[in-house]
């Protein structure tokens, strides 16, 4: 549907919510995705899903419910009888501590910067292609190849009953995974790329990390690592997944609030991490998908949350500023826009650092599986490694070592075990949430390098 | 806008397709509340309608879905087109096991629908729980009600018309406060299925407040306690954490499109190879396990899979030794395939999608423990020389291949010398599947045996969220390694 159809039919649902004595938010999400998946060297699943979904919230003196709708978009009766149904919840919802803040959207804005028409209208045939040429060569009877192929755009817009201005924005992205894997011995490695523009796509940089990978899985020998303290490489995701929990348990002030925090506000001003961590939350950052303009109209602005190491202050959305009496930030997004900036070293590719001299032992962690929180006030986290990690060795040989675990406090991997992170960064994210289309990613560097990282748990084969 | 979804199957089959279904969801609605410290910070219904297409083209699944009712045509012919631009890449082209081809109609037992339940007397029941957690040294408090009413229409080209009628309520409350380290010690509570139903009835006002006040004192105890002993231990599972283990390194591991590698670029595989079936000693001879979507009060039983095939109760570990999977027509017969021998007879009846706009997969059922002959959990402890009761799942960890684990819990209470000690806080424990298994040593009779059930099973890209079951009872694991 056109921009301007989106806005003619929030004006008409604010239209309706105001007849009906509703001071409303209403929220428009739509998305069109497509998915190519591929398992044991076939495509396993090619899916399309059209959905539209209109989220109502309705606010009163000290309450507010919402409804949810994924519907027929040109169904204007059913997207109607949402907002009574908001209206009708918001009589039996009982008085909050607060008053929650209705969005007031002063200035319509239009975000489509990371919008491709190309990327709405990828065929099969050029996605298909793509993988064929990212993966030339590399499959076999044994090395079968994986992965998702995910495409599409993404519609937001929303408008309150306070002003008739909207918050709009498009976008477009491709989120591609693959896979390769041995059928008889199990290892597997991977490549990823995440871009909002077809023209950045690159086969290349996929088929060079997966070909060293691959030639390295099949030549070298394996390996189980004696547990015990380690100096670890980590690559894009993995450092990703570590930033992803400090997100939730660093600096939310909704988590600080309900006693969930590592970071406590005694600690704003203070170093708590290392002087090489300075994490931005910067929307005018293209390849995190950004949203500059936040879901109450705020136009947002560039923040340091932690300046060489200093933790800043707490990011607020505008409940738990209603809830607990602070200034809401500028943070009402679905996707914050995360940068961990990088450091000074040269090295980005794996493929570089593995030739490079070295004075001990490395162990390179492209990744990390189904990590999770332990403890969330201690900031101590746990999860596997998987897809392709290397052991570098001091002599210069590599082996290949089987799944490790690590259980590591965030205050502590970014504090004093932080050794090194290279220059450059790089895009690690998603194209959808369980909960539907929303891409994001997260700059981090291509290389980040920690001293003592323990493994406690290692796997005995692949 | 009415559609005759039995003419565009047959349409597509025209077009040369060799399968088609469509799932139709005329409208699923879910209720979720959530309310913190009194406040509600979710208040919302949601209700969502379309439509999904499967076809298989040229050995190729393609699927689309929409919610858009006015050219339902269209999203037929683009599985269509999906189906054939997947069928250019094609290894082993996809056969389905026979199936018994049904009409049916399922509809989950449910004495007091929810949604029927007027919106006040649930704010009422919530407010009420709420206020029997509202104690002296309760920091964090939290109730939330989860309601879901669900009608799928399903039809395929092989002649099935099924209809289910599916009504789940999933409620939950949980405490926390904070030890002398500012350490958050928390216990929730989530009420194993009882009885015969799946609706309103099952909320038994008595039963909140006995559990509200036993939750309460476990996390003033734990605030107190010390912390766990790390070392090699036994550990005594009560059902609350047993069903976690059993739902990650059991269920997941047993999928059988994860054994067959159609995970691999997400979710993960599984250690479990097509060579095991029949004779891997998964665990001791003590360990039975199932896929039993027949139980009647689980959200695990739905009647029909979403490849409209009816549910079952099939054996998956049988005396310690691996007999089953979970799977679905399309995985069984690739698997007796690619292992040259029969090893499965037919689907188990396990493919089920979250909504109409996702492509059915393997999903667990409900994924039981069979109670065992080592008594009550009194007579275990009684048998224990030294160990930990652990009892509420805190964090999850697992290898991507579902190798090993590491889990923490909310609660624990030292075993010695057949004696359940005091509290312990802060307690974790890990391993490798296999060990782990091999080590259970005690499983408690019926009286220990709980029906739990988890209603946000993540899999599948894209990522679909699923509910299900798990009977399990209270089990003993010898030699575990315990610690954070």
């Amino acid at each position: 549907m056109a921009s301007h159809e989106i806005f003619s039919k929030l004006r008409t649902l604010r239209e309706y919510a105001l007849a009906q004595g509703a001071r409303a938010h209403l929220e428009w999400k739509a998305e069109d995705s497509h998915l190519v998946r591929y398992a044991n060297s076939t495509i396993s699943l090619n899916t399309n899903e059209h959905l539209t979904i209109l989220e109502v919230t309705v606010y009163g003196d000290h309450k507010s419910a919402s409804t949810t709708l994924i519907v027929d978009e040109n169904d204007l009766d059913t997207i109607k009888a949402t907002i009574d149904k908001a209206i009708e919840m918001l009589a039996f919802a009982t008085p909050l501590t607060y008053q929650p803040t209705l969005p007031s959207i002063e200035k319509t804005s239009v975000f489509e910067e990371t919008y491709d028409p190309e990327v709405e209208a990828l065929p099969n045939e050029d996605i298909i292609a793509f993988v064929n040429e990212a993966t030339k060569g590399l499959e076999t009877d044994d090395i079968l190849l994986s992965g998702n192929f995910s495409s599409g755009v993404a519609t937001y817009a929303s408008i309150s009953t306070e002003t008739p201005e909207v918050v709009f924005s498009r976008k477009t992205d491709i989120g591609i995974t693959l896979v390769l894997s041995s059928e008889k011995r199990k290892w597997e490695v991977n490549a990823e790329q995440f871009v909002s523009h077809k023209r950045d796509l690159d086969a290349k940089a996929l088929h060079d990390r997966l070909s060293w990978l691959v030639e390295l899985y099949t030549t070298l020998p394996e390996e189980r690592l004696p547990e015990g303290p380690y100096r670890v490489v980590l690559g894009p995701a993995a450092t990703a997944e570590y930033l992803s929990f400090l997100g939730w348990v660093g600096y939310s002030a909704s988590t600080l609030k309900r006693g969930l925090s590592a970071f406590k506000e005694d600690d704003v001003g203070k170093k708590v991490l290392s002087e090489q961590f300075t994490l931005v939350e910067d929307p005018s950052m293209l390849a995190t998908f950004p949203s500059p303009v936040d879901a109450f109209g705020r136009r947002r602005e560039k923040r340091a949350i932690f300046d060489r190491g200093v933790l800043t202050g707490f990011l607020w959305s505008q409940q738990t500023a209603d809830e607990f009496g602070g200034t809401a930030t500028g943070h009402d997004v679905s996707n914050l826009s995360i940068a961990l900036q990088g450091g000074d070293v040269d090295t980005t590719l794996i493929q570089d650092f593995a030739c490079l001299p070295r004075d001990r032992d490395i162990l390179y962690v492209p990744y990390l599986h189904y990590a999770n929180i332990v403890n969330p006030t201690e900031g101590l986290v746990t999860g596997v490694s998987r897809f392709g990690a290397l052991y570098l060795k001091r002599d210069g040989t590599i082996t290949l070592p089987y799944n490790v675990r690590f259980t590591e406090r965030l205050d502590q991997l970014f504090g004093d075990k932080l050794v090194w992170l290279s220059k450059e960064l790089v895009p690690y994210g998603s194209s959808s949430s369980y909960f539907g289309r929303d891409p994001s990613t997260t700059l981090v560097p291509a290389l980040a390098c920690f001293d003592g990282v323990t493994v406690e748990i290692s796997n005995e084969s692949f | 806008m009415s559609v005759d979804w039995k003419s565009q199957v047959k349409r597509l089959m025209a077009r040369g397709a060799d399968y088609a279904d469509v799932r139709y969801y005329p409208k699923h609605e879910e209720d979720f509340k959530l309310m913190w410290n009194g406040n509600f910070l979710a208040f919302n219904r949601s209700e969502e309608s379309g439509f999904g297409v499967r076809v298989l083209v040229g050995g190729a699944w393609g699927f689309a879905a929409s919610s858009n009712m006015f050219s339902p045509e269209e999203t037929f012919d683009r599985a269509f087109a999906n189906a054939s631009a997947a069928s250019t890449k094609v290894k082993r082209p996809i056969r389905l096991a026979d199936k018994d081809v049904l009409s049916g109609r399922f509809e989950s037992p449910c004495a007091v629908d929810p949604f029927e339940v007027p919106m006040a007397e649930q704010i009422a029941m919530m407010r009420e729980l709420d206020g029997y957690i509202n104690q002296d040294g309760v920091m964090q408090r939290r109730v939330m009600l989860r309601t879901i009413r669900n009608t799928i229409h399903y039809y395929d080209s092989e002649g099935a018309e099924i209809e289910k009628h599916i009504v789940e309520i999933f409620p939950s409350i949980h405490v926390a406060s904070f030890d002398e380290t500012g350490m958050m010690q928390g216990r929730k509570y989530q009420p194993p299925r009882r009885g015969e139903t799946r609706g309103w009835e099952t909320m038994d006002r008595d039963h909140w407040k006995e559990q509200a006040d036993r939750i309460v004192a476990e996390m003033r105890q734990s605030v107190e306690a010390p912390k766990c002993p790390e070392g090699r231990m036994s550990v005594i599972l009560m059902p609350d954490m047993m069903f976690l283990q059993v739902h990650e390194t059991i269920g997941h591991a047993l999928e059988l499109d994860r054994i067959l590698g159609y995970e691999l670029s997400f979710a993960g595989g599984s250690f479990v190879r097509l060579d095991d079936f029949g004779s891997l000693q998964y665990g001791s001879s003590k360990l039975n396990a199932r896929a039993d979507a027949t139980l009647i009060n689980s959200p695990g039983s739905f009647g029909f899979d979403d490849d409209g095939v009816a549910a079952q109760n099939r054996m998956l570990i049988e005396n310690g030794i691996l007999v089953g999977a979970i799977t679905s027509r399309q995985m069984v017969t690739e698997a007796n395939e690619r292992a040259g021998r029969q090893i499965f007879d037919g689907s188990g009846g396990t493919c089920r999608a979250c909504a109409f706009y996702r492509t059915p997969i393997e999903r667990m059922t409900n994924i039981n423990i069979d109670p065992g002959q080592d008594g009550t959990l009194e007579d275990i402890i009684r048998n224990t020389e030294r160990g930990v009761i652990l009892s509420g799942e805190k964090s999850w960890s697992i290898g991507s291949n579902r190798e090993q684990f590491h889990f923490s819990t909310d609660i624990g209470w030292l075993v010695e010398d057949g004696e359940r000690k005091g509290v312990v806080k802060n307690c974790a424990y890990s391993g490798m599947t296999l060990d782990f298994y091999r080590s259970l040593t005690a499983v408690g009779d019926e009286s220990t045996w709980e029906v739990q059930y988890v209603d946000n099973c993540g899999k599948g890209a894209p990522g679909q969220i699923m509910h299900l079951g798990h009977g399990v009872p209270v089990c003993r694991f010898d030699h575990v390694k315990v610690g954070e």
